[in-house]
């Protein structure tokens, strides 16, 4: 198979970005990543868009309002979805362009405009992500979902409301270092125990936010990035896996099977195992998600996730470093922009880029995208040379 | 009685009886003729040997409480209406919402309206039945059997 490297990454900034549109915010993360390869639009051969909701953007054809505006005409660009893990199918889609020989340099970039309609207009767009037919007539919202999974793993694993805290005070600390994050600033454990509640258990502090942001990565066949780039990292395990629309349907709530599915090839095709990861960003969109994962990816035993962050051992130092960028809990969680996100941050820690949050020497890394409650999951392992 | 009377916003779909049997009281599943496999929610088509001939059957309506939640920031269409009086004293209080485990595998999502969140328990044996609203839609409610 042939081998394929990031060779540029470009992060925008992620907020309320009542200052642009949807398409100003890609050409930012677009422009600093073609600066970062050291390369002009000329010497791409192709274009993946993840965008996940058009409902956001009052388009049927977002990615090509990115296309124009890039100046990108007549060379290929298409939108992929996958709901919150759009980005990492962006990144798959990126991938494969390049592996079967279609291109050597592929542009993937991931954006999402999501403050631009209210909030409880957003809260429906999401809860419809769902199944709109059979679960939105219960007034059904994505933290409704995550707080039914977070009941059942309390009952089941006495995970208990302060361990969901915990994620987001560490996951705030973090993102409180990283300039490109939605909320830089840390909250303290009482603090995000006494924020009101969401959809029972979860409270404020317990979910990812409401972004605008976008996200964009070069990706180059080997030949080409052994040519261009002085620190490739290389993509070795690709994992992909689907599950049911509704939860009801799933044989257990405290795990999301398709991220055991997923990592399972990821790590088989990369020819690791859970222990050799030296950083991990995980999908946290909610608390309770960040504890699951741990535990589906393999840090930790199924049940022990809650102890897991309790013992601080996913602070950076600590056996598994996880979402030291904030996660989407504190960097903000632009749906189609997320998984180009986490795979920037994998770079940039395998780079020895990180600045504060540096993980130190890291080789090996892993980001896990989670689209809806565990419908589609996508899992990636990188490694540097 | 139209679909869109429990789903809210999708109205055309061949497992549209669904509708009509909550109306009358009953709550319904389908089961593949040619595998036996049955589907709540009702499916028209079976995933599990492609096939398309299904029929009705009226399935158990009591188990035992598979999951809940309480949200407190609903979607739009659940949003109260904000109060004329400014100086209002009216509190939004939301339903709870459950999974109720009938069947191996078969569970109806429904609302709880009669039980309060710190009551609510996983594993709790419950009851599911149809009723209409004032406004003339139909859905489901989850209620406590012997407490």
């Amino acid at each position: 198979m042939k081998k394929v490297a990031i060779i540029g990454v470009g992060h925008g900034k992620f907020g309320v970005r009542s200052d642009a549109s949807l398409r100003e915010l890609a050409f930012e993360a677009i422009k600093t990543c073609l600066d970062d390869a050291g390369l002009s639009l000329k010497e791409v051969d192709g274009m993946v868009t993840g965008i996940a909701g058009d409902e956001f953007s009052f388009s049927l054809q977002p990615s090509a309002q990115i296309h124009d505006y890039i100046g990108f005409q007549p060379k290929p660009n298409f939108r992929v979805e996958g709901a919150c893990a759009t980005g990492s199918v962006a990144l798959r889609t990126g991938w494969m362009s390049i592996a079967s020989g279609l291109a050597d340099i592929m542009l993937v970039v991931g954006v999402e405009k999501m403050t631009e309609v209210p909030t409880p207009v957003a809260t429906e767009i999401m809860g419809r992500g769902g199944d709109a037919m059979w679960e939105y007539p219960f007034g059904t919202t994505f933290p409704g979902y995550y707080a039914m999974i977070a009941n059942a793993h309390m009952a089941e694993f006495g995970t208990t409301e302060e361990q969901m805290a915990m994620v987001a005070v560490k996951n705030h600390y973090y993102g409180s270092l990283n300039p490109f994050a939605h909320m830089q600033k840390e909250v303290t454990l009482d603090k995000a125990l006494s924020s009101f509640m969401v959809a029972y258990p979860l409270k404020l502090f317990d979910c990812s936010l409401i972004t605008d942001g976008a996200a964009a990565i070069i990706l180059a066949s080997e030949e080409k990035a052994k040519s261009i780039c002085k620190k490739p990292v290389w993509i070795v395990g690709l994992g992909f896996a689907t599950d049911t629309m509704r939860i009801s349907e799933r044989e257990k709530l405290t795990s999301i099977q398709a991220t055991r599915e997923a990592a399972k090839i990821a790590y088989k095709m990369a020819g690791v195992g859970p222990r050799d990861i030296d950083i991990a960003t995980v999908h946290d969109c909610f608390t309770i998600a960040e504890i699951i994962a741990y535990e589906d990816l393999g840090f930790c035993e199924k049940g022990e996730g809650g102890k897991l962050i309790e013992s601080k051992e996913t602070y950076i130092g600590g056996s598994i470093p996880v979402n030291v960028d904030g996660g989407l809990k504190a960097k903000g969680h632009p749906l189609g922009a997320t998984g180009i996100s986490m795979a920037i941050e994998i770079t940039k820690q395998l780079r020895g880029e990180a600045g504060p949050r540096q993980v130190k020497d890291p080789e090996i890394g892993l980001t896990h995208n989670v689209g809806g409650t565990g419908q589609v999951v996508a899992v990636h392992i990188f490694r540097r040379e | 009685m139209e679909f869109k009377d429990f789903s809210l916003g999708i109205s055309q779909t061949k497992v549209f009886r669904f509708v009509e049997e909550l109306s009358a009281g009953n709550i319904v599943a389908t089961i593949c003729k040619k595998c036996g496999q049955k589907y709540y929610p009702p499916r028209s088509d079976c995933c599990k040997c492609m096939e398309s001939q299904m029929e009705w059957i009226p399935i158990s309506v009591e188990g035992n409480l598979f999951t809940f939640t309480k949200i407190y920031i609903p979607p739009k269409h659940f949003a109260p209406i904000q109060p004329l009086m400014p100086f209002s004293n009216i509190q939004f209080d939301p339903c709870a919402i459950g999974i109720l485990e009938v069947e191996d595998k078969l569970r109806i999502m429904g609302w709880i309206p009669k039980v309060e969140l710190k009551k609510i328990k996983i594993g709790m044996r419950m009851k599911a039945s149809p009723i209409r609203l004032q406004d003339g839609r139909i859905t489901i409610i989850l209620e406590p059997l012997n407490p």
